[in-house]
């Protein structure tokens, strides 16, 4: 919004004929022609493609939709009666908000522990930071590979557990020496919560990151002089203050988690499996719409997505209580 | 730091000097000992997929970091044996990914420069408009821009790729990392540009864009990047074999294609599929790092 203002105010430090303001019409004229023929490509593409898609989505959500022919049968509410009485739904609902439950904050706070780390004065700062994003530069289908490889009962991980000696302690947590961790209902969330998290945190610590820097350092020195321990002053002043980065981070973390998909569709399919442990909402809209041809089912699914997403939006703004200047 | 801290150490107690010092220098190792720790696991299954990619299968799953034997049968399976062809794979990829980067380039680059200096009724209004896209989830929209596509084409033959780069044409980000960076460049050189007689495209063009080399390069990255890992739209799109991209046909291999549990080719196009991002990574490491940055900045 800051931008808004010094747009319109006077030029700094133009000639001493500062007589602009004075504009002719004409001028005026072809600035804002100007301005319009340059946005009006992103501008159609956005109101086609985003907020029209929403409306269309609704008007789709209301029939059943034939691919080819289109309309074939107003339904009303109908799609949506039928999506709240499926099981698998729910399910689907349910494995989502467990993740953004799990994900989202242990997502955070690894991210959050990294920049307060790697912000500190160190030899090969820089080396850490590239190696803590470094798995966000790969694509989600290569990782997800990997990681079922080296989850697999035979897998990387199985094997050093098994080397180590700490099978003991798997095996009083009820997981044998070769747990088939992506395969097995009860862990195969769970393993991808945990990919995630790794990938995802070098991410979160370059936002973090980015606020951290903007606090000053005389900040940091009375604190000091005070005598505050480490602990303290990251509990008193860093954390407050980096209360526009929490929110900034949960809300992207947020909708990110919502819209869960390529890891459960490489690691479970699109039926989501092992026993629908992967069935995430997104997963269900795509199977309603790419397998069964479901369109107008589909455009409910993504109608109620959309709005668990808004209200989560929302919740998460009462919840940290501020806005940033660009929501 | 040293040499504003030795004169007071000469006052303190030296007792309780050299305990603060210690407890430091201890926490300092921890911090290092973490940092060293964090950093060898974010590369331990890269590396463990390039050693996979050498060893035989029955090898694959054993804990040697050595291949026994070498072998390279796993990259030669994956470059002659899949289908649809590696080569394919990557030709759609680049071809794709390249296209996307320019349309950011050339569109957030006009847009950014609008926002950032034309004045025109309603453009803040507008900008808003841009940024809560942002907020609409690809995912969500997979419905009516499938139904949309399908009807002009676009989810057939070549018009599929042409689908692709239509959804992936413009992001919001593109437009708030140049918009940001437009607005910190002074004005004085466009009042020159304008006294000397230069029109809004001529200062665009002349005097803006080649200053805007940084966040162009950041955009031009992260696109590429974005585009060439991106899974959900060309999985939607890219029906014919002919036209999928390298994340289609792994997740093919993967699940359809029955090399499931074939680890050594697997990882071998695992690593393919990587090297072009690393090789950005490695090169322009500093625009990804800015670029993540600055769109994480409000603006």
């Amino acid at each position: 919004m800051t931008a808004a203002t010094s747009a319109t105010g006077q030029p700094a430090g133009g000639t001493p004929a500062a007589a602009s303001p004075v504009t002719t019409g004409s001028e005026k004229r072809a600035e804002m022609l100007a301005g319009y023929a340059l946005i009006v490509v992103p501008m159609l593409l956005f109101l086609v493609l985003n907020i029209g898609s929403v409306l269309y989505e609704v008007f789709v959500s209301l029939w059943k939709w034939n691919v080819r022919t289109g309309p074939q049968q107003f339904r009303g509410i109908q799609n949506y009666q039928t999506l709240f009485a499926d099981d698998i739904f729910w399910r689907a609902v349910q494995n989502t908000v467990y993740y953004a439950v799990i994900w989202v904050p242990l997502t955070m706070a690894l991210g959050l522990f990294l920049a307060v780390i790697v912000n500190q004065k160190l030899r090969g700062q820089a080396f850490f930071r590239a190696a803590y994003y470094f798995p966000a530069i790969a694509s989600s289908v290569a990782i997800t590979i990997l990681w079922i490889f080296i989850m697999s009962p035979e897998g990387l991980f199985n094997t050093v557990r098994g080397a180590i000696g700490i099978n003991p302690l798997f095996a009083a947590l009820g997981f044998s020496a070769n747990q088939n961790w992506i395969g097995d209902e009860r862990t195969a969330l769970n393993t991808v919560i945990i990919l995630n998290a790794w990938t995802t945190s070098g991410t979160f610590m370059l936002f973090y990151l980015a606020s951290l820097q903007t606090i000053s350092g005389e900040v940091y020195e009375a604190a000091a002089l005070d005598g505050a321990s480490w602990w303290q002053t990251f509990r008193r002043i860093t954390f407050p203050l980096l209360r526009p980065a929490h929110y900034f981070v949960a809300t992207v973390a947020l909708i990110g988690a919502l819209q869960l998909f390529d890891q459960a569709y490489v690691a479970g399919g699109v039926g989501g499996d092992p026993n629908n442990a992967l069935m995430t909402v997104v997963l269900y809209l795509f199977n309603a719409a790419v397998s069964q041809a479901n369109f107008g089912y589909a455009a409910a699914v993504g109608v109620v997505l959309f709005a668990i997403i808004f209200t989560a939006t929302l919740v998460q703004r009462r919840l940290f209580g501020s806005t940033p200047s660009w929501l | 730091m040293t040499t504003e801290a030795a004169p007071a150490r000469v006052q303190d107690t030296p007792v309780a000097t050299h305990a603060g010092d210690t407890g430091a220098k201890w926490r300092r190792r921890i911090v290092y000992v973490f940092l060293i720790g964090y950093a060898i696991l974010m590369f331990i299954p890269f590396t463990w997929s390039v050693v996979t990619s050498f060893k035989t299968l029955p090898d694959s799953v054993q804990l040697t970091f050595i291949p026994n034997p070498f072998t390279t049968a796993g990259w030669e399976f994956a470059v002659t044996q899949l289908e649809p062809p590696i080569q394919v794979l990557f030709l759609n990829s680049f071809v794709i990914a390249s296209a996307v980067t320019l349309t950011n380039l050339v569109l957030g680059s006009m847009a950014g420069y609008a926002f950032a200096r034309l004045r025109f009724p309603g453009r803040e209004l507008l900008f808003l408009v841009v940024l809560a896209t942002l907020m609409i989830p690809d995912q969500l929209r997979l419905v009516p821009v499938y139904l949309l596509f399908n009807g002009i084409g676009f989810t057939r033959g070549v018009g599929q790729y042409f689908g692709v780069i239509t959804v992936l044409a413009i992001s919001a980000t593109s437009i708030f990392l140049l918009r940001q960076y437009f607005l910190s460049i002074p004005r004085d050189l466009e009042e020159a540009a304008k006294i000397d007689g230069a029109g809004f495209f001529t200062t665009f063009v002349r005097v803006m864009l080649p200053l805007a080399g940084p966040a162009l390069a950041a955009v031009a990255i992260l696109q590429f990047q974005g585009t060439w890992n991106s899974f959900f739209w060309p999985l939607l799109l890219l029906g014919d074999k002919a036209h999928w991209t390298l994340p289609l046909g792994l997740g093919f291999f993967r699940t359809a294609g029955g090399y499931a549990n074939n680890w050594p080719p697997l990882m071998a196009t695992v690593v393919l599929a990587t090297i072009p991002v690393l090789v950005l990574y490695i090169f322009f490491q500093r625009y990804f790092v800015e670029g993540i940055a600055a769109s994480g900045v409000k603006g």
